[in-house]
């Protein structure tokens, strides 16, 4: 997968305006394994339900209970797979296995075998020479040379330059093509020399007319020389093969395709790390003793505020527990201590030449943990497992455009140091928190930085900004939201996000994909994303009932309680039948009760239409009437028996009134109508926690979780019912999110 | 509910008060059996907060201080925070280092104060 991703890092590579072939490498990667990862997708499909479940979704699906409209194209039977997006791809894709066993080769670190290069050298050549080949429209003439040049990259020949036909390439194409040529070629050719491997380049780029230097500033191995050297590391450390190496490159060329230029990444790099180096340390200290006199004015309050953490440094430096020792908490307030981090104006700062006292005593200090910063570092880069966690921590601190030190030293500072110190020290000093709590506040303190780390993206959530998936391979993809929409039906509700914000970002405008998009959101239990897309679905067209229902619902589940009322209110107002209903003096300031009664009213108006019923129990869920709410919901489904999620909401709503029993019975029949529906799945495995059967529980949220890794609100709760059960043996495998063993550990 | 400015945290608590009721809760009121008075405040902490006192005593959950005495610990937090809290989506320590969550009273009572004591809102 890894090599898909790298490759099809589209959307910022897509050039707006232009044709699916800004696009060919994208295409190219996606031909060529989509074999595998056709595999994949399909494990989703419901397979180890029962087999009756399949006949029971498929027809419902394209029945009337689909939440929002109805979809008009011809039904795609489950079994034959063969949507048109996938025959395409199979059918360019006639030398499938290719990319695959260069692929291999490449993780196998050993030179290709010997005999291989003129059985290879042979093909290659065939399929240069073709003239079929490269007659045709450009796309072809483009996707079977990039072929015969991955398929060069096999033996380890040379690869030669060759005339093509003029394929009109845009200027932005071409970027795209020598940027990702360039990146994947290191792949491929990652047992050959700087050399080789430009000439590879270089040559392909020259039959491509695309000059090979315009963009790039020096020549490019000087720019990866670094990480190249941690790929060949990670490369003989890891087995082919193994996830950690996927991951890592996945990480990289995520942050890759965010930067850009790598020589952003170094700059930063020395901009977060630079001042803490004891390269720069160091010189910091001769300026120092230059400028002594300045030394002798230190200010007053930071001496005290050194004397309060090195007491408190001191208390906690009496814990003998190893693990505390090494933590980087401890770490931070021995810093303060030593007088390297000072308190200015309420915010903790980097000490430059204001620490008084002895500065020789001090430097000596200050040099000691420069070497442990360069043990540690050394030891990062031996250690894989660390440079991974290294690489992920320095990386999200990136993306933060500030340092998460910085982020957590002024946090720090607004606990108002002393008091909190004191009592800490207190507490610790008669022994309260006993041996176990210093290893939790240890932990604590890296979760937090874990934490800081991903606060970014939910900061961006939260403020209803939709975050897009970092690689879609659907990106390119000639009608993605029919692809969409296919999937959507099937139930492969993930596919169906991925392929759908591929359609909004073509056609930004395009209400019907960011609603389908926010529904499959929901049914996927990610309440935030579908908040943000049905947000801008409704920009697209405000007045789409759907999709002010959607909100409605959406933000009851994450109790926001006016949001909701507002978009309840707004379904009502532009209803054709009951707009008449809503008076227009309400719109600005909502009572509840006034919004509660217009339904009402709706609903004698019109005792046969489920959705007026549907929209009353939402809000009287928001009021917490929850037996009114069932009521509502009951009579609905009487209306329409088929519809999943009208189930989910009968079953939610128990659950939240304490009767957890019956929910999970309407769970069930949601579950029989919709077999990946997320939703309910994670929904039961609240109920089962609640119940206090948390073994059951886990097996659920995993169940959820094997559908959507991405809802992070099932893994919080799994993590929660893991600690209840008393398996914190799985915490691990929770924390680093590894559904393998934790399926094998909890089937259902 | 009258007024559309409604705690987010009020949802949790009165899913909290009939949890406690069932076996599962009634589980929960033996494990700790101590008494937390929590400040909710809107914005920011220390302003307009709303004092919602949960006695794992008695089993119970009501607005207002505690009346049968001093509470075990009182805790201030943000409504946004409580809410991360009781969901499993903050860490009480990482919190309480942020200063995202208050303490007063006894260290070793709030250290019970954790996610798994809430029970989680199901969603439609």
């Amino acid at each position: 997968m890894a090599m898909r991703e790298l490759v099809t890092g589209g959307a910022a590579c897509a050039v707006p305006g232009s044709s699916s072939s800004s696009n060919p490498f994208g295409n190219l990667a996606n031909a060529l394994l989509n074999s595998s990862a056709k595999g994949q997708d399909l494990k989703e499909l419901p397979s180890s339900l029962p087999t009756s479940s399949e006949a029971q979704f498929y027809p419902e699906a394209h029945g009337p209970q689909l939440p929002g409209s109805e979809f008009d194209q011809p039904y795609v039977q489950p079994g034959t797979q063969s949507s048109d997006f996938l025959r395409n791809f199979n059918s360019v894709g006639g030398g499938n296995g290719l990319l695959e066993s260069a692929w291999d080769e490449v993780q196998g670190s050993h030179p290709p075998p010997m005999h291989g290069p003129q059985v290879l050298y042979d093909r290659g050549a065939a399929a240069q020479l073709q003239p079929t080949t490269l007659d045709g429209p450009p796309q072809r003439v483009l996707s079977s040379f990039l072929h015969s040049f991955v398929e060069s990259s096999r033996g380890g020949i040379p690869f030669r330059p060759t005339q093509l036909p003029v394929l009109g390439l845009s200027a932005g194409d071409k970027q795209c093509i020598r940027d990702r040529s360039s990146i994947m070629a290191r792949h491929f050719f990652a047992d050959k020399s700087e050399d080789f491997i430009n000439g590879q380049v270089n040559a392909l780029l020259c039959s491509l007319d695309i000059d090979g230097e315009a963009n790039s500033k020096g020549p490019l191995p000087a720019r990866f020389r670094e990480l190249e050297g941690y790929w060949n590391e990670s490369q003989a450390i890891q087995k082919p093969g193994a996830h950690a190496t996927d991951g890592w490159v996945t990480e990289f060329s995520q942050h890759r395709v965010d930067r850009g230029d790598p020589n952003v990444w170094a700059h930063s790099f020395e901009q977060q790390h630079g001042a803490n180096g004891w390269a720069s340390e160091f010189e910091q200290e001769q300026s120092q003793m230059m400028s002594a006199d300045h030394m002798r004015g230190g200010n007053m309050a930071s001496l005290a505020a050194m004397e309060q953490t090195r007491m408190l440094a001191n208390t906690l430096a009496q814990n003998e527990d190893p693990k505390f020792q090494k933590s980087r908490f401890l770490q931070f307030v021995s810093k303060m201590s030593r007088g390297e981090l000072i308190i200015d104006d309420n915010q903790v700062k980097q000490a430059t030449s204001s620490a008084a006292g002895d500065w020789a005593g001090e430097y000596q200090q200050q040099y000691n943990a420069g070497s442990n910063w360069a043990n540690e570092y050394q030891h990062g880069e031996v250690e894989i497992s660390r440079a991974n966690q290294w690489a992920n921590e320095f990386g999200s601190e990136q993306e933060q455009h500030g340092s998460v030190d910085d982020q957590w030293v002024n946090q720090f500072s607004k606990l108002h140091v002393d008091d909190w110190a004191e009592e800490f020290g207190n507490q610790v000093g008669e022994g309260i928190l006993g041996d176990s709590s210093a290893d939790s506040w240890a932990n604590a303190y890296d979760e937090f930085l874990n934490e800081q780390v991903a606060s970014k993206q939910r900061l961006d959530s939260s403020r209803g900004v939709y975050v897009f998936s970092d690689m879609n391979p659907y990106v390119g993809h000639p009608n993605p939201l029919k692809e969409g929409q296919d999937m959507f039906h099937k139930g492969l509700l993930s596919e169906a996000v991925l392929a759908l914000e591929a359609e909004v970002l073509k056609n930004p405008d395009n209400a019907e994909g960011w609603r389908l998009l926010g529904i499959a959101h929901a049914e996927n239990d990610d309440d935030q994303q579908a908040i943000a897309a049905m947000m801008r679905a409704q920009e697209a067209d405000p007045t789409n009932l759907e999709v002010l229902l959607a909100l409605g619902v959406s933000h009851t589940n994450e109790l926001e309680q006016s949001a909701a009322l507002k978009y309840l209110y707004g379904w009502l107002r532009n209803h054709p039948k009951y707009g008449v209903l809503a008076r227009p003096e309400l719109s600005d300031s909502l009572y509840y009760a006034d919004v509660a009664r217009t339904f009402n009213e709706a609903a004698q108006m019109s005792p046969e239409d489920a959705d007026v019923h549907i929209v009353l129990g939402v809000l009287y869920n928001l009021s917490r009437e929850y037996d009114k709410a069932i009521e509502s919901f009951r009579t609905a489904l009487k209306l329409k028996p088929q519809d999943y999620s009208l189930w989910n909401k009968l079953g939610a709503t128990q659950a939240n009134s304490v009767q957890s029993a019956d929910a999970i019975l309407a769970y069930q029949q949601a579950l029989d109508l919709k077999p990946n529906y997320v939703r309910a799945w994670a929904n039961m495995g609240i109920s089962y926690a609640n119940q206090g059967m948390y073994e059951d529980s886990i097996r659920y949220y995993v169940r959820a979780l094997t559908m959507n890794p991405k809802a992070d609100n099932g893994w919080q709760y799994l993590r929660i019912s893991l600690s209840c059960a008393s398996r914190s043996d799985m915490l691990e495998a929770c924390d680093s999110r590894n559904l393998d063993i934790l399926l094998k550990e909890f089937p259902l | 509910m009258g007024s559309n400015d409604e705690l987010k945290s009020e949802a949790l608590l009165e899913l909290m008060k009939q949890h406690l009721n069932t076996d599962a809760g009634k589980a929960i009121v033996e494990k700790i059996g101590l008494v937390y008075q929590i400040n909710i405040a809107p914005q920011k902490i220390g302003f307009n907060e709303v004092i919602y006192t949960i006695d794992f005593k008695k089993g119970e959950v009501k607005k207002g201080a505690y009346e049968g005495g001093k509470a075990d610990a009182i805790f201030s937090f943000k409504d946004e925070d409580f809410v991360k809290i009781a969901l499993g989506k903050m860490n009480p320590q990482i919190a309480f280092m942020r200063g995202a969550m208050k303490i007063k009273g006894s260290l070793s009572a709030a250290t019970k104060f954790t996610p798994d004591i809430f029970p989680k809102p199901s969603k439609m």
